[in-house]
């Protein structure tokens, strides 16, 4: 029993898991940490660890240029523009898409994974893609957003 | 809707009142414990991490106390019991309204507690003054893994929670909101592991709590909110076995547009007028308990309650009573309803258990000298136990102070009702009749009970002749079959309570009454809280040096159905 509508659950947790992934790069960007380091990493003291040589690309856009955080925020941004959604995007048809979420989702869960943050995120993120991916194959459509929704002065 | 968010939270003295206390407490608690951290020199070492540590220690204190709080709400057996003795603290049933806030609160401190201690990991890796890396602390120790676990229990009690996701599937919401269970284990055991301590190595013991705390110096604080988890658990244990007491469903009525009235009987419950249960029907659902209104009176030799087949779980039960909307329906007319009997027909009927009672009483009603009840749509299902109620009790002549009744129904369509027509039918028969003892007679005026009803949709043209046409000259109302004439529109609570005021004074109202006592009259509203704000305050106005108009809301007994329930929750 029951009717659950899927994707209108998962923008729940797509909203939760987005917002989870900003904050995390927002603090990925003054403590930045390479989540797998501990491959073939060496742990120092004090120093903490170290790396394997092998990691240097991500040490490079993670712990040098934050580029993954920045990356996640503005990605986790976007998805929030979607999900919630921004009066601009309520337009477009992309709104309505759900397999564009699930595409930005596992987007989000590739960059949040990296970093020592955002595990929480990827995983939320995940769960969120795999309950749009439901939706999907229940067949499941977004309704067009009506015009005169959220707008003052009507019946 | 139009007064702003200052207004609601500042302006209003309870709710002033509730919010310096309530985050008074949580703002306090996290001052505390950030300063006792700060402050303690056994704990030097953990305060070389600064900041981070003295935030996630504050924050871990406010999240116990704040799961200590959040089933306090939920404990519906005590609450019952302990309410009406504290209805000065609170206004009516606020428990999940109460429980809500808790469950706000305790996001936003898991936020600060998580975020502070992925700064502390990190620098404990960085630092080495455990030896230790951040992702061990994270994923190997019970701290750790405790706190992710429960941050995905959140994440998933909470987005079922939405009052969207609990009105398309209300299963959804029920049954993921027992990992309740899990997320309780996993606070009282997120402190275990000696995580707070001046020593190295934790301090571990081989008995019960398996820590020292010579060197373990966490707040302990599991050892006093586990009282409300174990209490709680205590209480659905205790529901189960009253649920499993003898009940047995003696027969279903279905009334017009498919409402069905169950009526069951269980010795051992026990109830007042006004107040709610669950029911649970294991052939539909082994593990599902539905609320709804009772509408019968304690007087009456069953419990019944009205179903509409309007959510899943009430069309299946039409579907297995051969009344569902799949069923053709010939022959039932307003105010007329067919009987399934299985002691007649071939037709089984199901086994049901049943929880509670629970909500606010109506007694009080007794109190007053006037009554006035007010339902609005789906709110007036509470005041047809209370009507019956207050009908046999004036068959008996125990009426108490007693001495009129008033009763509003506000509703868009009223036929849509037709089963609460046909019990207001037999209560106003019942004003007409002679079995009344001539005692209590000459007490009451005549025109003891009043039926107001107001009908708030817009008419068209057909229909505006059609009542023209069939109302004049007739003895009952086309709309409603009653003999109290149906009014359009939305009812001017002002001037009717302004009415009413002027009628006491002067004495036409109630005979016989000495001006020089003051009139209690009561009012009790079940329904929207717009709705119960414009009639608070024609209360509030009309109330003069003779004349007292008290306000009750009978609020979370409106139940019908589950959906409606929700609705209706939310709305208040």
């Amino acid at each position: 029993m029951g009717n659950l509508v899927w994707h209108e659950y998962s923008r729940f947790v797509s909203i939760t898991a987005s917002v989870y992934a900003i904050w995390a790069a927002f603090f990925g960007l003054f403590y930045r940490k390479f989540f797998w380091d501990f491959v073939g990493g060496t742990l120092r003291d004090p120093g903490g660890i170290q790396p394997s040589p092998s990691a240097a690309l991500f040490i490079t856009v993670i712990v040098r240029v934050p580029v993954v955080q920045i990356a996640t925020m503005l990605l986790g941004m976007t998805i929030l523009a979607i999900e919630l959604p921004l009066p601009a995007v309520k337009k477009l048809s992309l709104h309505r898409s759900l397999v564009v979420r699930i595409v930005l989702l596992l987007f989000q869960v590739f960059h949040t994974i990296l970093f020592y943050q955002g595990t929480n995120a990827a995983i939320w993120s995940l769960i969120s893609a795999a309950c749009y991916g439901r939706a999907v194959m229940l067949g499941e459509e977004m309704a067009e957003a009506k015009d005169n929704r959220g707008k003052g002065g009507g019946v | 809707m139009g007064e702003s968010w200052f207004h609601r939270e500042f302006l209003t003295p309870r709710r002033l009142v509730f919010n310096v206390l309530f985050y008074g407490a949580h703002f306090g608690l996290f001052a505390y414990g950030w300063n006792s951290q700060a402050t303690n020199v056994k704990l030097a070492g953990l305060n070389t991490l600064k900041y981070s540590v003295w935030a996630s220690r504050g924050a871990g204190l406010v999240l116990a106390f704040d799961g200590g709080l959040i089933l306090i709400p939920m404990l519906r057996n005590i609450i019952r019991v302990v309410r009406p003795k504290l209805t000065w603290l609170f206004p009516a049933d606020e428990n999940i309204w109460f429980h809500r806030q808790v469950a706000y609160s305790l996001a936003f401190w898991a936020m600060v507690h998580t975020t502070a201690h992925y700064v502390n990991f990190i620098n404990v890796e960085r630092t080495q003054i455990r030896k230790q890396t951040a992702l061990q602390i994270h994923y190997t120790q019970p701290g750790g893994i405790t706190g992710h676990f429960m941050l995905l229990i959140m994440l998933l009690m909470y987005t079922t929670a939405h009052k969207k996701i609990r009105n398309q599937c209300f299963e959804a919401f029920w049954y993921t909101h027992h990992l309740a269970f899990f997320f309780m284990l996993g606070l009282y055991t997120h402190a275990t592991g000696c995580f707070v301590r001046d020593s190295v190595d934790p301090d571990l013991i081989p008995t019960f709590p398996f820590y020292s705390t010579e060197h373990c110096l966490g707040y302990l604080s599991w050892r006093f909110i586990i009282w409300p988890g174990i209490i709680y658990f205590g209480e659905r244990v205790w529901r189960e076995i009253r649920a499993r007491k003898a009940t047995r469903l003696s027969k279903v009525l279905v009334h017009p547009s498919g409402a069905m009235e169950l009526r069951i009987v269980k010795p051992s419950f026990k109830y007042t007028a006004g107040q709610w249960l669950f029911i649970q029907i294991p052939e539909l659902s082994r593990f599902q308990w539905h609320p709804f209104t009772i509408t019968s009176a304690p007087e009456d030799p069953y419990v019944s309650i009205h179903i509409r087949q309007v959510g899943d779980f009430t069309r299946a039960l039409g579907d297995r009573l051969g009344v569902g909307p799949s069923d053709p329906q010939s022959g039932i007319t307003r105010g007329d309803f067919v009987e399934l009997d299985p002691t007649v027909s071939s037709i089984t009927l199901p086994q049901v258990r049943i929880d509670g009672p629970y909500g606010a009483p109506a007694e009080d009603v007794f109190n007053n000298e006037v009554a006035v009840l007010v339902g609005a749509g789906i709110g007036v299902t509470p005041f047809a136990s209370i009507l019956k109620h207050i009908w046999y009790r004036q068959r008996k002549g125990k009426l108490g102070s007693l001495r009129r009744v008033e009763f509003f129904w506000v509703c868009r369509d009223a036929p849509s009702f037709g089963w609460f027509q046909s019990l207001l039918q037999e209560v106003e028969a019942a004003q007409a009749d002679r079995n009344i003892p001539i005692l209590s007679m000459l007490f009451q005026p005549a025109n003891f009970l009043r039926i107001n009803v107001y009908l708030t949709q817009k008419i068209g043209e057909d229909m505006l002749w059609n009542i023209a046409v069939n109302d004049a000259g007739a003895d009952y109302d086309p709309l409603t079959l009653l003999r109290s004439r149906t009014m359009f529109g939305r009812p001017d609570w002002k001037t009717i309570f302004g009415q009413m005021r002027q009628a006491i004074e002067s004495g036409q109202y109630l005979p016989g009454s000495t001006s020089q006592l003051k009139t209690k009259v009561g009012t009790y509203f079940c329904g929207p809280g717009v709705l119960a704000k414009a009639i608070k305050e024609a209360c509030v106005e009309n109330t003069g040096s003779t004349v007292e108009f008290s306000f009750a809301k009978v609020r979370h007994n409106c139940l019908l159905n589950p959906r409606s329930w929700l609705i209706n929750f939310h709305l208040l």
